[in-house]
């Protein structure tokens, strides 16, 4: 494969011709062990179905990253409909949508509005070079923060129409100029458990497999099958939040009741938009 | 190596995305990067390291799940399911994962403290645990002395396996029998009715091999006393296998919504729906087959060895009047919907019949569940794969527990106080919440010392204020003491106050019923040291016992569990407590069905003292019983402690081994015991008397919990009371309207006992006719984030500047009385009738 940046169409194929390397081994730190291997592109898909609101999610993430109170990463929404007695409830799920971004930009709105989305050192995954940034987007398709590099500017918490990103209190800036003001949290896709091969504290704790995670880029991953038989990827009208927004999810919803369509919220609306991302039963 | 521009990062990440997009990346096979499912491992988000991980159970609900535990430089950080456990596939709730927050509890009591100021003014000081210890073993010893032993009550909310074993053994090892429970809160009713039927109590749904789901008040995707390991099974057969599942609810709560038809029905009449249920199987015959079967096995007339067509016969007559049409006047559901719910249920097999708190917090509780007995076996859905089975779970060894030679106890814990109405004649788990009301009636002198353990009374029983007047009253209560690792709001009104370890800091065998049938093993270890200066109870208790002169084989409740652990066959032969603390879970692979088919050897009884019972069928040992004048085995006291087997033609079978009531070895759908206390040996339909009169304007209340609380025990866990900071009354829109009330509304909730506030929550998930207001909230001295008070030991908490909400919510049992079914005496927690207005 050549080296550097200028990846081809070709090359990425040819990287995905070659042989599967299993990795989670006790304390390897990286996806990928073969260098001859591109990058995995994680998704996860929410089966509503299968979700009864139980939070089990929402307290799990907030367990594995000691969230402050008001802030969440994970939660729920529940979608009522009807007139008693024909009324009916059923649960949206939401998180980071890890978004690929508009296929001629490539990122998402808050990578894209980040300032110091490249200022970061360059890494390789696999074969695949990338930079890093504040906010910045990983070949294998999470969307992380460094907040080594964060100014606190907040314009990617404005610039996501999902309003999943909060400021932190328990963290500080640690940019020299910017020590007193909070960093941003959002979810990672567990990237710290994804990169020691296990799966996001979420997906271990849904008590009813609501939650799938894995390579879209593996066709035998349990991801992909579903993404095949519900026709996930080709439909993200129906299968993703606010398609209209062209950030291309890679949060998807087996939806077989059309429940995404039943839930709505004011995203553009920045304060409405993050009130709606927060959990709370009535 | 090239540098990477923001201009080249974006090429790239432009090409992988169109990749994705058409798809053409899966042609090949696979890409790196895999993640594995259920590993039991953690790592630390900040630096990477792995956690330590270490096997323990969970202990923020009666379920009491397998789990792991994840410790990073010595504190506690995460918990998840155990992946390796059969009840829990790796699975715990959100109140489960919240566990942490018990631990961390910045309003957590950390040292023994004794009442400065006037009982319930909350003033306090630090004493140590040896003036602790040794004020109440002088008091127990007092007692003892005086030849009153049974003055000291010992009143736990919540206490299983080998902390039942070993507190409660080594609080009878001090000769008192005054031990109060919990369970008339829980579900008493159904326990009892099970004993009246088939011996024994608890049912486990068969989950697994089940093909059709019928649920009737029981939330059991949000709570529930085997919560977890029942609902993720539930989920799986619905999606996996297409199981249908239809909920009877007051509401619908989040397990109504998730089934496939919820059918609203009027508080406490579902008993009247079992019976017509009855009634479509006897008339149309579809108890033909297996329940004609099973009926060889039941008890349906006096006669225990009557025809099979007798015994149907005599079903029918009785079941006759108790038709769809009729049920349906009472309980709002459409009797075509009875029928046809009735003939799926009887004709999908194998089925389950979940029932639980809407079914029996009512007048007809107990009678209720005997009704749902009924259906199940005319079905024959009784102990089999996929049916409704006798539960199973770990048959522990106990190391020796010291017994007193002498044993007193206080005559209350079983009846209503002098001047209510009410009898219960089988209240088999106690009538606690009347334990209070009766201390009243009995006036002062009853008891000396009190202690409650893991029990908050004035919280946690109907009529709050009366709870709170009795707790106050030092004539009535001379001496209390609260063990508990939280202040709160029972504590508040103790006079000591000893700091409990969390059960996260603690040792435990453990035995929850097992969904699989099979029965799984698992303890509990203290994943950190207890914080501050909280002791296991059980410690405490143990060097209670030897300051009294009572010895143990231990020195602490851990050692206790040890041996207790090595000496249990089949985990002995595993390895034990090193096997145990490694694993946390062992089972021996066996699923357990048909269990009243079991043969018994002739031998058992040909044993010496064992005699046939001609009336009851059943051979047993009156001296084993200790029953010193044989009335027959129905009427002689304690006589089912002496059962051996039944006789069933030439067979000698286990049969239906009776458990705390003289039953028979059969099924007893019509029940010898209510008989001869002059009830109805068939189940009865009886109206509860406060709905006779019920006014136009009267709402129902109901209680109900909520998927992120446990009863009055969670609200301070800030993880779960950031999601339900307060509970609201749920009110349809037409009872609303009807009263000028809009969401949000602040209104006035009155019974006949008190009114209270609270908001409105109006709702097309309520019914009309009915308001729902859950428990959890409302709580005035439970710390920060229950009541937005901290407790007077409490610590400042990086959190504290986040609690961004401001109202608690309203406990409505300050408006629903103690009072009792009509056999079991189970709190009637949903009889209450409310008038409603606008605050």
């Amino acid at each position: 494969m050549k080296k550097g940046i200028g990846i081809s169409r070709r090359d990425v194929l040819k990287a995905g011709g070659a042989t599967a390397t299993v990795i989670a081994v006790s304390g390897a730190s990286a996806v990928v062990a073969n260098a001859a291997e591109g990058p995995p592109r994680w998704a996860f898909i929410v089966d509503l179905r299968r979700c009864v609101g139980c939070r089990t999610c929402t307290v799990s993430c907030k367990a594995e990253f000691d969230v402050p109170l008001g802030r969440w990463r994970a939660v729920i929404k529940p979608v009522d409909w009807g007139i008693y007695p024909n009324n009916r409830r059923a649960f949206v799920p939401r998180l980071c949508n890890h978004c690929a971004g508009e296929s001629e930009k490539g990122v998402p709105p808050c990578v894209e509005k980040c300032p110091e989305a490249q200022s970061g050192e360059r890494l390789k995954m696999g074969d695949v070079r990338y930079r890093t940034g504040a906010t910045y987007k990983r070949p294998d398709g999470m969307i992380l923060i460094d907040m080594n590099l964060c100014i606190g500017c907040y314009k990617c918490i404005d610039a996501c129409p999902y309003g999943v990103r909060y400021i932190d209190p328990s963290v500080k800036l640690k940019r020299p100029d910017r020590e007193k003001d909070f960093g941003i949290g959002k979810c990672t896709f567990c990237e710290h458990r994804v990169d020691n091969g296990i799966e996001p504290s979420c997906v271990q704790a849904c008590p009813h497999s609501a939650r799938i995670f894995g390579d879209m880029n593996d066709p035998d991953s349990k991801v992909s099958k579903l993404i095949k038989e519900f026709n996930l990827d080709k439909n993200r009208e129906k299968t993703t939040l606010l398609p209209q927004e062209k950030t291309v999810p890679h949060v998807f919803y087996i939806d077989p009741e059309g429940v995404l369509g039943r839930y709505k919220f004011d995203y553009k609306d920045k304060a409405k938009k993050q009130a709606e991302f927060r959990d709370n039963i009535v | 190596m090239i540098q990477l521009t923001r201009r080249n990062f974006m090429k790239f990440a432009a090409a992988s995305g169109a990749v994705l997009a058409t798809g053409e990346g899966m042609k090949s096979k696979a890409l790196a990067g895999t993640v594995q499912t259920q590993t039991g491992r953690d790592f630390s988000p900040t630096t990477k390291k792995e956690r330590q991980a270490i096997p323990t159970a969970c202990w923020q609900c009666v379920a009491r799940d397998s789990m792991i535990g994840f410790v990073e430089d010595g504190r506690l950080v995460k918990l998840e399911g155990h992946p390796k456990s059969i009840r829990g596939n790796g699975h715990i709730c959100a109140r489960g994962m919240a566990g942490i927050n018990q631990v961390y509890d910045p309003d957590r009591i950390l040292y023994p403290m004794k009442r400065t100021g006037a009982r319930g003014e909350g003033k306090w000081k630090r004493i140590t645990w040896d003036e602790a210890v040794t004020e109440l073993t002088d008091r127990i010893k007092k007692l003892r002395d005086e030849g009153h032993p049974e003055k000291f009550i010992f009143h736990y909310g919540r206490m299983k396996a080998s902390a039942a074993k070993l507190i409660g053994g080594l609080v009878e090892a001090t000769g008192t029998g005054s031990i109060g429970n919990h369970t008339s809160l829980c579900e008493a009713g159904k326990w009892t009715a099970q004993e009246l039927t088939w011996g024994g109590h608890f049912d486990n749904w068969d989950i697994d091999k089940t093909k059709f789901i019928l649920n009737f008040g029981s939330n059991i995707l949000e709570t529930h006393t085997n919560h977890m390991p029942v609902a993720h099974r539930i989920m799986n057969a619905k999606v996996d296998r297409g199981v249908r599942m239809v909920t009877f609810d007051v509401r619908m709560s989040n397990t109504a919504a998730k089934s496939d038809e919820w059918i609203p029905i009027r508080q406490g009449t579902d008993m009247a729906v079992f019976l017509a249920m009855t009634n479509v199987v006897l008339n149309k015959g579809l108890y033909k087959g297996d329940g004609e079967e099973f009926l060889k096995y039941c008890k349906c007339t006096e006669k225990h060895d009557d025809t099979v067509e007798n015994k149907v016969e005599a079903l029918k007559k009785h079941y006759a009047n108790y038709t769809p049409e009729w049920a349906s006047k009472i309980s709002g559901v459409p009797a075509a919907k009875i029928e046809q719910i009735a003939t799926e249920y009887a004709t999908t097999k194998p089925a389950v019949l979940i029932a639980y708190r809407g079914a029996i917090t009512t007048y007809n509780g107990t009678d209720s569940e005997r009704a749902r007995m009924v259906l199940n076996s005319l079905t024959g859905n009784i102990d089999n794969p996929g049916g409704n089975c006798k539960a199973v779970g770990a048959g522990w060894a106990s190391a020796k527990i010291p017994k007193s030679e002498t044993k007193k106890a206080k005559d209350i814990f079983d009846g209503a106080p002098k001047g209510q109405p009410e009898s219960y004649p089988f209240p088999t788990h106690h009538a606690s919440h009347q334990v209070l009301p009766r201390i009243k009636a009995s006036g002062p002198g009853t008891f000396e010392l009190a202690l409650w353990y893991c029990y908050t009374p004035a919280y946690a029983n109907g009529d709050v204020q009366g709870n709170i007047d009795v707790l106050k009253d030092e004539k009535l209560l001379p001496f209390v003491v609260s063990v508990d690792p939280f202040y709160g709001d029972s504590t508040h009104y103790a006079d000591m106050i000893l700091p409990d370890a969390t059960y996260l800091e603690r040792y435990d065998w453990e035995d929850m019923v097992d969904p699989t049938q099979i029965g799984e093993y698992y303890i509990r270890q203290a994943l950190v040291k207890p914080l501050g200066e909280s002791r296991d109870f059980g410690d405490v208790m143990i060097e209670i016992c030897n300051r009294l002169g009572i010895k143990t084989d231990y020195k602490t409740k851990e050692e206790y569990v040890q041996q207790s652990v090595d000496m249990t066959p089949g985990v002995k032969e595993a390895g034990g407590w090193e096997y145990m603390k490694k694993n946390g879970v062992w089972n021996d692979g066996k699923a357990k069905y048909y269990s009243y088919k079991k043969e018994v050897p002739a031998e058992a009884i040909k044993e010496a003292g064992v005699v046939y019972d001609e009336e009851a069928g059943v051979y047993w040992n009156p001296e084993k019983a200790h029953v010193t004048e044989n009335k027959g085995y129905f009427r002689s006291k304690n006589a089912y402690k002496g059962y051996v087997a039944t006789k069933m033609g030439d067979k000698l079978i286990a049969g239906f081994k009776p458990d705390k009531i003289n039953k028979s070895g059969y099924m007893e759908l019509w029940s010898q015991p209510l008989k001869d206390v002059g009830m109805n040996p068939l189940p009865e339909w009886i109206p509860a008397p406060e709905h006779a009169n019920i006014a136009p304007d009267d709402l129902h209340l109901t209680t109900f919990k909520v998927v992120v609380q446990t009863h009055s025990r969670t609200a301070n866990c800030k993880w779960l009371s950031e999601i339900y900071p307060q509970n609201q009354a749920w009110m349809n829109p037409k009872d609303a309207a009807a009263r000028g009330i809009k969401d949000g509304d602040r209104i006035k909730v009155k019974s006949a006992i008190g009114e209270m506030e609270i908001l409105a929550h109006v709702t097309e998930n309520a019914q009309p006719g009915h308001i729902n207001i859950s428990h959890h909230k409302g709580h005035w001295a439970y710390g920060r984030y229950a009541s937005g008070k901290k407790s007077p030991v409490g610590a400042d908490d990086p959190d504290d500047a986040n609690i961004f909400w401001k109202g608690f919510g309203t406990h409505p049992n300050w408006i629903i009385p103690n009072k009792g079914d009509r056999i079991a005496g189970y709190q009637r927690w949903n009889d209450t009738l409310v008038k409603v207005t606008k605050a």
